[in-house]
């Protein structure tokens, strides 16, 4: 298993490559020059212009800018934000927090997903299971912000449960809100992934075996049913864990939650090439890393599967 | 309820002796504000976007200070006197000290505009030295020079600085944060100045988090004529103003300066927030180069000019589009402006009329046929730019006859390549922020011959001149009734066609009193209590 690991973990290599070249490329080709908008409405100083781009390798050649930034950054240097603080810095204070959020949505999403969809698979076609499904199709079909906006306005403005914005404290109940905004449309989807799962199961022939055996209900279907109802549940929530720190730009403009998304977003719109590049780094070894974690789960899920 | 809202309009427009009791009322409570994460270290020679300004502009104080109606007032200065408004001796009062003890001096102001105008700093904002003898146009020292020949120390409380050319209104100029003083110790290590900055303002940079807030707590050492009548400011920073605005409601944020245009319609209206919506200083205008033709100088030209103006309704495309955020231009400047006056030879053009436009069309049609179309240019990354556009373009067809149409730039940046280069070859958008409380800010540097902002290649002799005799002259009635004489000739010659003010869209939670906006839509925060 670990000459398994070593393998996947040379697979990312490339992976990180293209994806910084790529980005590299989309910050370049962004129209305008960043520095020149630094300057705001006021006459551009040439001489001042001049001075800062070459700070930050911005008359370079895309290639070279890209080169050199991999250069610094593989003695641990990510570059300056186009305020003098190191990019890293700028990261690791935002990083904690989106993670925070991500993995609170993550577990309010799973272990409400998952019950419910569990829940739904065994008692198919009744008044549970056809409420899930109207439940799961509006909250994929409505846009996220609408229900950023709307518990906000409920639970924070009117009925005054919860803090509307997070701001500096972002303890686990300041962000219990926005993770549960962050968390509905995955809900939604490990909900109807489940059920179909647990439906196709309840009729598989290990299941049958199993209740011929004379199991009791409750052994069946936690042991059999539910955990090889699994396998498209994990694969699902593995690849979540990005998608939700990624996606969570929406969550966290809404709620003021100072994360990663928000940095990105005003790195993008400053044409902030090393902090944008670096964030989608982090990224994609995440994306990376939790697919290697997801694959490991599947052989202890189903032990037919295994890793040599 | 929107008898409510605007009878707190009324009291806030109509000035302090409201119930805060005016300068009396001090209070411990600390006030939030909105606010943005800062874009660059906080000194104040290189902020120039409000994030870092509304810190810099509480924790530092200047040699004059600018008074919420817009005009000035010394600050650390004792007195700022010239007698040909080209050389300007400079003294300041004894006493003010920064927050680290040590005392401001005429090397404070000096040196900081020295290390501001010197290229190799990269300071943002070294635009606004230019007027100093011994920067270039752009207000950096030429040649890698260290220091301003302009700038010279008499004693420890004494300075002068000599203009490249006479200015009356220089002083006013004084009170931005590009002039601010720095403390000895900055130099030492201007990163870490950068970070925690000491300045003699109101208020003592206390800490900041980023993407969270600044905390600024008032001074112990401040004796100006801006104290903190509250505990102290936070500036909250938000990425996102409808957050801010929710934030309002619920009474977690005490001042919002900008509505957000989701709350544009509903926010008069809303009992649970105070409202505020009053004119304010930047303006949006068309320029229509000299260049196009049509549009040459000259009678037809000006009579072009004049049925553009008259057919475009501006009452409707502010109430329409922008729901009472822009409010029609009156004249090139702004209501909030010192000398501001209604009474300007030609400002009729201004209304809206559209027989009178198709009449005035006709007249320079027969002078010559206008062939082509009318083309307005403007950058399609400005929030509600597209819609405005098109609406003006449209009127244009509808009341003049002509073939008008809206132009989009991508962003700001392309369109303003193409405006520099003068490459763009139709009408575009433009608009002013002023540096300054000062009429004189909206017309010279933008419609002086050769100026640098005069984008439209604008240059009449008669404005040259009357706008020399503003720059000499002492008292300021006499400057005012100038600045009207220049404003009538542009009213004749239209370079550009005034539309309309941004206005100042606030809220701020019950409770909160004594909330006055200054000429730059920013709400004076030191007097703010609850």
């Amino acid at each position: 298993m670990w000459w398994y690991i070593g393998r996947r973990a040379l697979q990312a290599i490339p992976v990180v490559l293209g994806a910084t070249l790529l980005i590299y490329a989309m910050v370049f080709l962004q129209p305008g020059d960043p520095i020149k908008a630094l300057f705001g409405e006021k006459p551009v100083n040439e001489t001042i212009r001049a001075s800062i781009a070459a700070q930050y390798n911005l008359d370079d050649p895309f290639l070279i800018q890209w080169l050199k930034y991999l250069g610094n950054a593989l003695t641990g240097d990510f570059g300056l934000t186009y305020a003098q603080q190191p990019v890293s810095q700028v990261i690791g204070d935002a990083f904690p927090v989106t993670l925070k959020l991500a993995v609170m949505a993550l577990i309010i999403e799973s272990v409400l997903g998952v019950a419910a969809g569990f829940y739904a698979g065994l008692r198919k076609g009744k008044l549970f299971d056809s409420t899930m499904l109207i439940v799961s199709l509006l909250v994929i079909a409505v846009p996220i912000f609408v229900f950023g906006f709307l518990m906000q306005l409920i639970f924070g403005v009117k009925l005054g449960w919860a803090p509307i914005t997070v701001g500096g404290d972002a303890s686990i109940k300041n962000l219990m809100l926005p993770a549960i905004v962050l968390g509905l449309v995955s809900f939604a989807y490990i909900l109807r992934l489940t059920r179909t799962s647990v439906v196709e199961n309840l009729t598989a022939d290990h299941v049958r075996t199993a209740r011929a055996k004379g199991l009791s209900d409750r052994s069946v279907n936690s042991r059999h049913v539910l955990r090889n109802s699994m396998i498209p549940v994990v694969t699902y929530l593995g690849a979540d864990l990005g998608t939700l720190m990624a996606g969570a730009i929406v969550t966290e403009g809404i709620f003021n939650v100072p994360g990663i998304g928000n940095l990105a977003f005003r790195a993008i719109n400053r044409g902030e090439g090393s902090t944008v590049v670096s964030i989608v780094t982090l990224m994609v070894l995440i994306y990376v890393v939790m697919s290697l974690v997801v694959d490991l789960l599947y052989a202890w899920l189903d032990p037919r599967i295994r890793y040599a | 309820m929107i008898a409510a809202a605007s009878l707190t309009l009324a009291a806030c427009g109509g000035g302090s002796d409201s119930e805060g009791g005016g300068s009396g009322g001090t209070s411990d409570a600390v006030i939030t504000s909105f606010s943005t994460q800062p874009q660059n270290p906080l000194i104040p020679t290189n902020t120039n976007e409000v994030g870092g300004g509304n810190i810099v502009d509480l924790i530092f104080a200047g040699l004059i200070s600018y008074k919420t109606d817009g005009s000035s007032e010394n600050e650390v200065a004792d007195s700022i006197t010239s007698d040909d408004n080209k050389l300007w001796t400079v003294k300041i009062k004894s006493g003010w000290k920064f927050s680290d003890g040590t005392d401001v001096t005429a090397n404070s102001f000096v040196d900081a505009w020295n290390y501001g105008a010197d290229a190799a700093n990269e300071q943002l904002s070294a635009y606004f030295f230019y007027p100093i003898a011994g920067t270039d146009d752009e207000g950096t020292i030429p040649d890698g020079g260290k220091t301003i020949s302009g700038l010279k120390v008499v004693d420890d409380s004494t300075f002068t600085i000599e203009l490249k050319q006479s200015e009356s209104d220089f002083p006013s100029r004084l009170g931005y944060s590009a002039f601010f003083p720095l403390p000895a110790s900055a130099f030492d290590d201007m990163d870490a100045f950068g970070k925690k900055p000491i300045g003699n303002g109101p208020y003592d940079f206390a800490s900041m988090t980023d993407n969270v807030e600044a905390v600024l707590t008032p001074s112990k050492t401040y004796e100006g004529v801006r104290p903190a009548k509250n505990g102290g400011v936070t500036l909250k920073f938000y990425e996102n103003p409808d957050t801010a605005f929710s934030d309002v409601q619920a009474g977690n944020l005490d001042v919002l300066d900008q509505v957000p245009p989701s709350a544009l319609t509903t926010y008069k209206d809303d009992s649970s927030i105070q409202a505020f919506s009053e004119p304010g200083s930047p303006n949006s205008t068309i320029t229509i180069p000299e260049s196009l033709p049509g549009f040459e100088k000259g009678e037809e030209g000006n009579l072009r000019r004049q049925a553009i103006s008259k057919a475009i309704n501006r009452e409707e495309i502010t109430d329409k589009i922008f729901d009472g955020s822009r409010i029609p231009s009156t004249d090139f400047s702004s209501p909030l402006m010192p000398g501001f006056t209604e009474d300007i030879e030609g400002q009729d053009v201004l209304d809206f009329d559209a027989a009178g436009a198709k009449d005035l069309w006709a007249q320079a049609d027969a002078i010559k046929p206008f062939e082509g179309k009318f083309v307005v240019a403007y950058n399609a990354d400005g929030p509600g730019n597209k819609e405005w556009v098109e609406a003006l373009t449209n009127q244009l067809k509808n009341n003049l006859g002509i073939n008008a149409e809206p132009k989009a730039f991508p962003t700001f940046a392309e369109l303003r390549t193409e405006v520099t280069d003068r490459t763009i070859g139709t009408a575009f958008r433009t608009g002013w922020q002023p540096d300054y409380p000062s009429i004189y800010n909206y017309i010279a540097p933008i419609f002086g011959t050769g100026a640098g902002s005069n984008d439209g290649d604008y240059s009449n002799k008669d404005l040259d001149a009357l706008l020399q005799q503003a720059s000499g002259a002492q008292d300021d009635t006499e400057r005012y009734k100038l600045y009207a004489d220049a404003q009538a000739i542009l009213f004749k010659d239209l370079p550009a066609i005034p539309l309309w003010n941004t206005s100042i869209s606030a809220a701020a939670a019950d409770g909160v009193k004594n909330v006055k906006f200054n000429w730059q839509n920013k709400p004076e925060l030191q007097d703010i209590t609850k």
